[in-house]
């Protein structure tokens, strides 16, 4: 770790512990319930000392990545003229011999494939949004669209590592990890970087994921998304074994304090300090984390607007109401995400199930927390880790195709804290398939993220392998100033 | 204290730190004072790179700095006032000030003091520290000290005005040494008898005994396979498992057979380069093989070739010098002076490795070594021979075969019948036949009843179902206007109930049955799939039954891939089955060559061999060479002719036995991948940028000018991966024993001497004790690279031993005890947790090496993270034994790592890692109290401590507590200890459902003969002692 803020951050919690090292005893009767956010003088994640940089315009962020690749041609990027050409060859001024993957670069021909769905300007901006998301049409004011944010690599794998870590290579920290490591977290009793896997449709053509995409790379491990899963345990072994009550629990850890504060007494390690306090979030985190999935308290009304699935847990709906729910609690960063969207074949048929499972918790979210005030001040990203082509991998039909990759441009939307609602930024050629204005490198909608939270990228480092690593890399980036409020 | 004033003071006591001796010593030295301002202030735009170098001023090097470029010098040695950086740095003027304000980077009151009094002094530059070749220094002369390790540093606390800490008592020291060496605490007993061993050489007695142990080498190879990224999946999309488990094995073997270091070098980086390697030298390098890989549909192979190159060189650079090499990748290294050029000249080492881009997603991407066993290898042998010998024989019988087309026959011979025989003495060659009841027993006349040929299948079922036979390995088709048949005998003493013939085709699902059809449990009746033929034949005579293909819904062309001699009850005996058909030579492509020449002529045919198959598809037959038209012919013959396929067939049955034999040894082999290089290598080229597809000036292998030379190069050959690990391990190379020293001693201290282990570059942090690093350094050379030796000297130091208590004082000072004034504490690693627990609690299976096991691991891990197709997509747990192995033989899937290794900071080994992270975690909290592995492991130890911990509840928890600390509690930990225990056997007293349900949590089972209550009581007592801050960290 950089030694001077590894120092600093050393001072600030033994500053805390200071104070708390006195209370260790009394811990068990106070602050165990509920989950309220922390006190200023009492913050188990602190920030970086000198961040924010400045004061932010939204202090969450939650992140619903769709993994894969989701078509930009049929869901936002509308291009109606491309209807002439089906079937007909694309263009090789288009084309102009970029790199395509091995998949169709031996495909004799490349037809193009017009979107099969019927596209609509949605809200007072006139945001094109295709038929298979109804219910996103009803938030299209809120949002930002972003049509030309283009990527480097052109297979899942690096691609995936890209969008979340800034770097194709894996070892980088994620996004994610940089927020909690920069910003810290307001909760005391919840994890600052929460991840959500949820379940996709059965005959979805289903990408990997990989724990790169919310782990610390080379920052402290305790920087690590955590993830809170459909099955099993929601956080991992927070539930006391069989046989064990939280009583019982309670009465070891205050035992264990006791001693632990022997120990203390004897070696004067200020770790064991650490380690006291941190069983005790652990403590208070087997009492929130089923208060966070427990949704009685939701009223119907909210519960039907994330639709059917709301209440199974694993599924997308289901991690969208707990997104709200967690940063209600504090929650630095909410990542979800959905899976199945690599459509190489029977693209309409699967992107209907695809669309079906996030179109309306999507829309619902976004809703929810305009309705809670909480949308001012949390930054929503949608988006993939790249494109889909216009020219058609395998069969052709009206109804019927598959795209392959795409990483030269692709629709991405974000909505909240310190973005402009109801506007698109950015225009591609008529085939979607180059940019004709306004590039947005994924580099630079990172730079943008970081920005809504008060962070200037060239600023935030971290000193590893001999560089000034960034989550934005070493080239210049470009903010997206044109979609800022 | 306000909070800002407690920053400043550290921020200044840090300072004071990374410039060790500064108080006392007046005079600047370039290394240690000055470069680390100028590399993180200044070298971004002035520094080595030339392609940033701003005004074309350069200040790593003293003729840059003392340029005069349009009448100003940056750097007039003796006289700040002349000196232009000077002059930028006091600035005051935002356009003038150095560095820029934007650079965010300003320097403060104290550096710009230095900067000052090093011009003053004269400006003098030095190599960067670690470039220069150590010389030994002399030990400090301290008299307390006998360890030349004290000896430097207490010269160094002297000089700061402390003093090293007492010895740690002997209970603390035998764990901390016994943890440390072997990565398992110490038993009770160890404890009692190493405190009751007063003689002066108890301790070093006791480090060789635990040096001596196979634990020690399992311990710390760890810390090499972080090194080395060895995990058991590719890494990269499906992730897929690959065999690899036979190298991490070796690096166990290599420990502790204390292999010096310069051979643990050679041998991974180039064991496939030593003359006539060893088994174990090719196993060895296998840690060029450990980088991820992927099979990613899609991708590009140039991509991935240059990926795995790059990765193969950094990781080098990185474990051996470490240096951070990633850098050079795309650009000149800032900060050190590392070009791109001498980057890729690296990198031209590991450019022409054999490995293919996709690894194809196979547990054995090439190049693998199969690890038979020597008796395996023998049989081989033999086998080998065996086999020689029938294939030379198939091959004479064809070269003497003499062969006329029927096309050209005068007169043409017309339909004749013909029978094709697919079974005859024994299951076609590549077949496994398998059995249903006893196993296959082939009788020989005259032993047996044989209706032709050498031999038969004889089978007995008492009254059950006996089949012989086999599917996938060999294929059939049905020709045209054929029928099937098979001979049979039923012994008239012994009769069957039923007997069968059945055809797999993609399934077993054709069936002709004779006799009691209901014997016969599969099949819907009257189907293809169970078809009545009649009567059982007569007994005591071979008999000829026929099938005509059509009932059984075979049609020609179908390729039949198996079939099964099935009956119920009683002895039969079959015998040459095959295809009768009619047929035109002519127009048969089984009879004519010229008729399947034409039929094959530039189509697939995947029965062909590789070179054929393309030969075949490629050219027409009149294009082939004579030789080409010869091989193909014969092949033909060998395989595809009628005429042949009985005699042939017999001589396949006599080999498929042996091949059978050689698949099984072979199979059962251990696989590991190994180095190796093309036979020619490839061109390498800068990389513009990093980017695969954009490459600039053509590089030979090389290695840095900054660095000493390669030896002489040989004149019959290019350099290799070989003369750079000479070159490394030559003694006379600045890094690698620095650097390895210093990895060894971060493992042993928490933190190296240079705390950034990775990085000894001028981005990385000097050295807290130079003199000391380069003493061990030189020493380490001396000793022939011995690493035990090297480890000894370490945990013998007073340093070491020395009590790990600090005082609030001493923290302000030193607050990450870089200067030892104590002893080391911090958590124990993730595996150690873990095979503690296990340890402890007497579940702890010590089976070395093999195969990655799958312990318990929370359901859906994996599952959300898998693609579809990937054969690590689904967790299987194993059970038993697998589940209590040690830790290093887990599993390990990269991209989803096991939660107990990623939550106490394991690398995920998808690159090199050279220092763990120590985090503190509520998430560690609940894993250590929940996870049902050290739940099991608490109920165990509960066990033990009911058992062996004495009679009374204030003994066992003497027990249990030293078991855990290796020390006694004192009065106020017992009776808090004591008062928990009471609080629990009252709870599980009155609770008896619940303490039930405690205790039969994990898969071994809780001993009956003790009440479940109270074991349940000190179950819960067991887990607290298994979390005490001091059971998880060695103190």
């Amino acid at each position: 770790m950089h030694p001077i803020l590894e120092a600093q951050q050393f001072q600030t919690r033994r500053q805390f512990f200071h104070g708390a090292g006195l209370k260790v005893g009394g811990m068990a009767l106070t602050g165990l319930m509920g989950s309220q956010r922390a006190s200023a003088d009492d913050v188990v994640h602190p920030p970086l000392p000198g961040l924010p940089h400045f004061p932010p315009k939204a202090t969450r962020l939650i992140y619903l990545h769709m993994n894969g690749a989701p078509s930009q041609l049929d869901l936002f990027d509308h291009k109606p003229g491309l209807q002439e050409q089906f079937d007909k060859d694309l263009p090789e001024s288009v084309r102009n011999n970029q790199r395509i993957t091995t998949m169709t670069s031996g495909q004799a021909r490349l037809p193009v494939a017009p979107s099969m769905f019927k596209f609509k300007q949605c809200g007072e901006g006139g945001i094109w949004m295709s038929e298979l998301v109804p219910h996103m049409h009803e938030i299209a004011d809120e949002i930002a669209m972003i049509k030309t944010v283009h990527t480097d690599a052109i297979n899942h794998d690096p691609a995936c590592t890209f969008v979340m870590t800034g770097s194709e290579v894996p070892g980088k920290p994620s996004l994610g990890s940089w927020l909690s490591y920069g910003l810290g977290s307001e909760s005391n009793d919840l994890p600052a970087f929460v991840v959500f896997t949820p379940v996709f449709p059965k005959e979805s053509q289903a990408q990997a994921l990989f724990t790169r995409m919310w782990s610390s790379g080379f920052l402290p491990s305790k920087y690590d998304g955590v993830a809170l899963r459909g099955t099993g345990d929601p956080v991992l072994y927070v539930r006391n074994p069989p046989g064990v009550l939280r009583s019982d629990r309670r009465a070891m850890l205050d035992a264990l304090g006791e001693l632990n504060q022997r120990n203390f007494e004897r070696l004067g390690d200020p770790e064991t300090l650490t380690r006291i306090s941190q069983y005790e979030m652990a403590f208070r985190m087997q009492a929130s984390v089923p208060e966070l999935t427990d949704l009685s308290g939701e009223s119907k009304e909210t519960l039907d607007m994330y639709g059917e699935n709301v209440q199974t847990p694993g599924t997308y709906a289901s991690s969208a109401i707990l997104a709200r729910r967690l940063i209600e609690r504090g929650v630095r960063v909410v990542q979800v995400l959905h899976r199945g969207w690599d459509q190489h074949n029977r693209l309409p048929k699967l992107m209907k199930g695809q669309c079906d499972d996030v179109d309306q918790p999507t829309a619902a979210l976004l809703k929810d927390l305009k309705q809670r005030g909480l949308l001012e001040d949390t930054l929503v990203v949608f988006g993939g880790e790249f494109g889909r082509t216009v020219y058609s991998q395998g069969t052709l039909k009206k109804d019927n195709y598959g795209r392959d990759h795409h990483p030269r441009n692709f629709c991405m939307w974000m909505a909240g804290g310190g973005i402009k609602s109801g506007i698109t930024h950015g225009e591609t050629d008529d085939f979607s398939y180059n940019i004709a204005e306004n590039p947005v490198h994924l580099n630079d909608l990172n730079a943008t993220i970081l920005h809504c939270l008060g962070i200037n990228d060239r600023r935030f480092t971290y000193p590893f392998q001999g560089l000034e690593q960034r989550l934005t890399g070493v080239e210049e980036t470009h903010m997206v100033k044109e979609i800022l409020a | 204290m306000t909070t800002r004033q407690n920053i400043l003071t550290v921020v200044l006591l840090k300072l004071t730190l990374s410039t060790p001796l500064s108080a006392a010593d007046d005079q600047v030295q370039f290394n240690r004072d000055v470069r680390p301002i100028l590399s993180d202030h200044c070298f971004a735009c002035h520094g080595f790179d030339q392609k940033k170098r701003e005004a074309d001023l350069r200040l790593d090097v003293a003729e840059g700095a003392y340029a005069d470029l349009d009448g100003r010098r940056a750097v007039v040695p003796g006289k700040p006032a002349e000196s232009e950086l000077w002059r930028r740095v006091i600035s005051d003027d935002p356009d003038e000030v150095m560095p820029p304000e934007d650079f965010g980077k300003p320097l403060s009151i104290e550096q710009k003091a230095i900067l000052r009094r090093w011009i003053e002094q004269g400006a003098e530059y030095q190599q960067h520290w670690s470039f220069i070749v150590p010389e030994k220094p002399a030990v400090p002369e301290i008299d307390a000290a006998t360890n030349p390790i004290d000896a430097f540093l207490q010269k160094r606390l002297h000089t700061e005005g402390l003093a090293a800490s007492e010895l740690a008592d002997k209970a603390t020291l035998i764990r901390r040494v016994t943890l440390d060496l072997t990565g398992l605490p110490p038993t009770i007993a160890e404890v009692d008898s190493f405190v009751a061993d007063e003689s002066p050489d108890a301790y070093g007695k006791l480090v060789e005994r635990l040096q001596e142990r196979v634990t020690y080498g399992e311990h710390m190879a760890r810390y090499w396979l972080d090194l080395a990224r060895y995990a058991d999946t590719h890494g990269l999309h499906l992730d897929n498992e690959r065999s690899m488990w036979p190298y991490r094995d070796w690096v166990v073997r290599a420990i502790n057979d204390n292999l010096p270091f310069d051979d643990f070098t050679r041998w991974q980086l180039a064991g496939d380069l030593l003359e006539e390697p060893t088994r174990a030298q090719l196993v060895a390098s296998g840690f060029n093989r450990c980088n991820v890989s992927t099979s990613e549909g899609g991708s590009i192979a140039d991509e991935w070739i240059y990926r795995y190159a790059v990765d193969r060189t950094t990781t080098a650079i990185e474990v051996w010098m470490g240096l951070t090499g990633g850098c050079a990748v795309c650009h000149d290294h800032k900060f050190d002076p590392l070009s791109t050029r001498d980057y890729y000249s690296m990198y031209a080492f590991f450019h022409s490795a054999a490995d293919p881009a996709m690894d194809g997603n196979r547990i054995d991407t090439p190049p693998i070594l199969k690890l038979t066993r020597p008796e395996d290898d023998q049989r081989l042998k033999e086998l080998g021979q065996k086999i020689a010998a029938v294939e030379s024989r198939i091959t004479e019988l064809v070269a003497a075969y003499e062969y006329t087309d029927p096309t050209t026959q005068s007169p043409q011979p017309s339909e004749q019948t013909i029978e094709t025989v697919w079974f005859e003495d024994g299951f076609p060659a590549g077949a496994r036949p398998e059995a249903t009841g006893a196993p296959l027993k082939i009788v020989s006349k005259p032993d047996g009843q044989v209706f032709s040929g050498n031999s038969a299948i004889s089978r007995t079922a008492p009254n059950a179902i006996g089949q012989d036979f086999y599917h996938g390995g060999a294929e059939f088709t049905v020709p045209k206007n054929a029928r099937l048949f098979a001979w049979c005998y039923l012994d008239p003493n012994d009769r069957p109930d039923t007997i069968m013939l059945q055809f797999h085709v993609g399934g077993w699902n054709r069936r002709a049955v004779w006799g009691n059809a209901d014997r016969i449990p599969w099949g819907k009746p009257d189907t293809p799939e169970k078809l009545h033929m009649g009567d059982l034949p007569a007994a005591g005579k071979w008999v000829r039954l026929e099938i005509d293909p059509a009932k059984l819904n075979l049609k020609p062309g179908t390729k039949i891939g198996g079939y099964a001699f099935t009956q119920f009850g009683g002895t039969v005996n079959w015998d040459r089955l095959g295809v009768v058909t009619t047929t035109n030579p002519t127009t048969d492509p089984a009879w004519s060559f010229a008729v399947w020449k034409q039929q094959n002529q530039g189509k697939r045919n995947n029965a062909l061999p590789e070179g054929l198959r393309q030969l075949v598809r490629g050219k027409k037959a009149d294009q082939w060479t004579p030789k080409e038209a010869d091989q193909v012919f014969r092949f033909w013959l060998m395989t595809f002719y009628g005429g042949l396929r009985e005699e042939i067939g017999l001589l396949e049955a006599e080999k498929s036995p042996f091949d059978r034999e050689k698949t099984d040894i072979e199979k059962a082999a251990p696989i590991t991948m190994v180095m190796a290089d093309l036979p020619k290598a490839r061109e390498s080229f800068v990389m513009l940028r990093g980017a695969y597809n954009r490459p600039g000036d053509k590089v030979t292998r090389g290695v840095p000018a900054f660095l000493p030379p390669l030896a002489a190069k040989p004149a019959d050959r290019y350099y290799n991966r070989l003369d750079l690990a000479n070159w490394l391990v030559s003694g006379q190379h600045p890094l690698t024993a620095r650097v390895t020293v210093n990895r060894i001693w971060q493992q042993f201290f928490g933190t190296g001497l240079v705390k950034t282990s990775w990085d000894l570059g001028s981005q990385g942090e000097p050295p807290s004790h130079p003199e000391l690093l380069d003493w061990l350094a030189t020493q380490f050379v001396d000793d022939g690279w011995d690493m035990k030796k090297f480890v000894r000297r370490i945990v013998t130091s007073h340093a070491y031993r020395q009590s790990s208590r600090v005082t609030p004082e001493l923290l302000e000072r030193d607050p990450e005890n870089r200067l030892l004034a104590h002893g080391p504490r911090y958590r124990l690693d993730a595996e150690v947790l873990r095979d503690q627990a296990l340890f402890v609690s007497g579940l702890l299976v010590p089976t070395v090496g093999g195969k990655g096991v799958k312990p318990y691991q929370p359901p859906n891990i994996w599952e959300p993270v898998g693609f579809g197709s990937s054969n690590t997509r689904y967790y299987k747990q194993d059970s038993g034994d697998a589940l209590y192995r040690r830790s290093l033989y887990t599993f390990l899937k990269r991209t989803a790592p096991p939660p107990f290794m990623a939550s106490f900071d394991a690398p995920n080994r998808e690159q090199s890692c050279a220092r763990r992270g120590r985090s503190n975690t509520p998430l560690q909290a609940l894993q250590l109290m929940n996870d049902i592995q050290h739940v099991e492991a608490a109920r165990e130890f509960a066990s033990r401590i009911l058992k062996e911990g004495g009679e009374t509840a204030d003994e066992r928890i003497r027990w249990g507590w030293c078991v855990v600390t290796s020390r006694q509690p004192d009065t106020k930990e017992l009776a808090v200890v004591a008062r928990t225990l009471e609080r629990y056997r009252d709870r599980y007293a009155a609770d008896g459902e619940a303490a039930t349900q405690l205790i039969a949590y994990g898969e071994s089972q809780a001993d009956p003969e003790l009440t479940p209550s109270e074991l349940a009581a000190y179950t819960l007592v067991a887990n607290m002692l298994l979390n005490l801050d001091e059971a998880v960290s060695r103190n």
